[in-house]
């Protein structure tokens, strides 16, 4: 199966509602078959740009990544439900490319730095 | 001497030998058919002949039969010498020697080209046996690669599935669906970066 990736920006809420909004979304996920792999958390933040959905103007949300493995011919049922849900901004699904082999060898580019500061890794 | 003429020879002969001169010639009627009056001017014409003397045309034709006897025998000395040239060349002692030679000629040369062929056909047959050696080698050696390639593969096939066993290990399912909602809240991750053209990475960025 094809692997995706779903950014989903949440509304600004608590920690209970927000839970209870991720636990709707990965139910929803795996009753339309698909097998969530992973779920990250990208913090609550400024967004870009004020948004207006449900008849709300946001202006701070919760960004998440779910990648989950499943059938395309679900994707569309999956943002129609997606959009109706009134604590989602913004829900964005992806295709997820395959990993470029990370070996420790860099690309041709800028050579390595010999001064090492308290910020630079 | 000229019994032994080739028979095939007979036609040429007589274009050979054929009169000179020789012309046809229609009659042609003037301006007057057949049935016209003769004209008033011609009324009592009546046609004579050039007056001839006697003694000299005993004397022209005596001298004329000498003359064209004379011409009569030279010509036929030439076409005499004529025909019995064409006779030599084609029947005469050498041409038999001529003939002999090239038979000969050609008897050898035909056996010539005959060794030559077997020559020829015995490199032939040995190459030939080479470049089958070659194919069947190539053959096998392309077998034996699609072979190992096809192994390649399918051990490549098996080390990703055997990877993504492990990994499914650390999938989401309905049990560890809330502990992971609340690990993810708990760990919020940055993937932001700044990098300058020296290729110095800084990861720590400010949280809004």
């Amino acid at each position: 199966m094809p692997r995706y990736e779903l950014a989903l920006i949440l509304k600004a809420m608590q920690r209970p509602e927000t839970a209870a909004a991720l636990r709707r979304t990965v139910e929803t996920l795996m009753e339309r078959g698909a097998v969530v792999r992973d779920l990250e958390n990208l913090g609550e933040r400024l967004l870009p740009y004020k948004m207006t959905k449900h008849n709300q103007r946001h202006s701070r949300g919760s960004y998440f990544l779910v990648d989950f493995y499943a059938a395309p011919s679900i994707l569309n049922g999956l943002l129609d439900h997606l959009h109706r849900d009134v604590d989602v901004v913004r829900p964005t699904v992806l295709k997820k490319d395959e990993q470029v082999s990370t070996s420790t060898t860099t690309c041709c580019g800028a050579p390595q730095s010999k001064n090492k500061s308290s910020i630079f890794k | 001497m000229f019994h032994v003429i080739a028979r095939r020879s007979a036609p040429v002969t007589r274009l050979l030998l054929a009169p000179r001169g020789a012309v046809l010639v229609e009659s042609v009627r003037g301006r007057k058919s057949r049935g016209d009056p003769v004209a008033k001017s011609k009324e009592g014409r009546i046609k004579v002949p050039p007056p001839v003397d006697p003694k000299e045309m005993v004397v022209l034709k005596e001298r004329f039969t000498e003359y064209q006897l004379i011409l009569r025998a030279l010509r036929l000395e030439f076409k005499e010498e004529v025909l019995r040239k064409k006779f030599e060349e084609e029947t005469g002692s050498l041409a038999e020697e001529r003939a002999r030679q090239d038979a000969e000629e050609h008897r050898t040369l035909m056996l010539w080209n005959q060794e030559e062929n077997l020559r020829l056909l015995k490199a032939r047959v040995l190459r030939i046996q080479k470049e089958e050696e070659e194919a069947q080698r190539t053959k096998m050696e392309a077998v034996m690669k699609l072979e190992l390639q096809q192994d390649e593969f399918i051990k490549q096939k098996e080390q990703q599935v055997l990877q993504l066993q492990e990994e499914a290990k650390n999938f989401i399912t309905m049990e560890n669906l809330d502990q992971r909602i609340e690990e993810a809240l708990d760990h919020p991750k940055n993937y932001n970066f700044a990098v300058d053209r020296e290729g110095r990475v800084v990861r720590q960025t400010v949280v809004q």
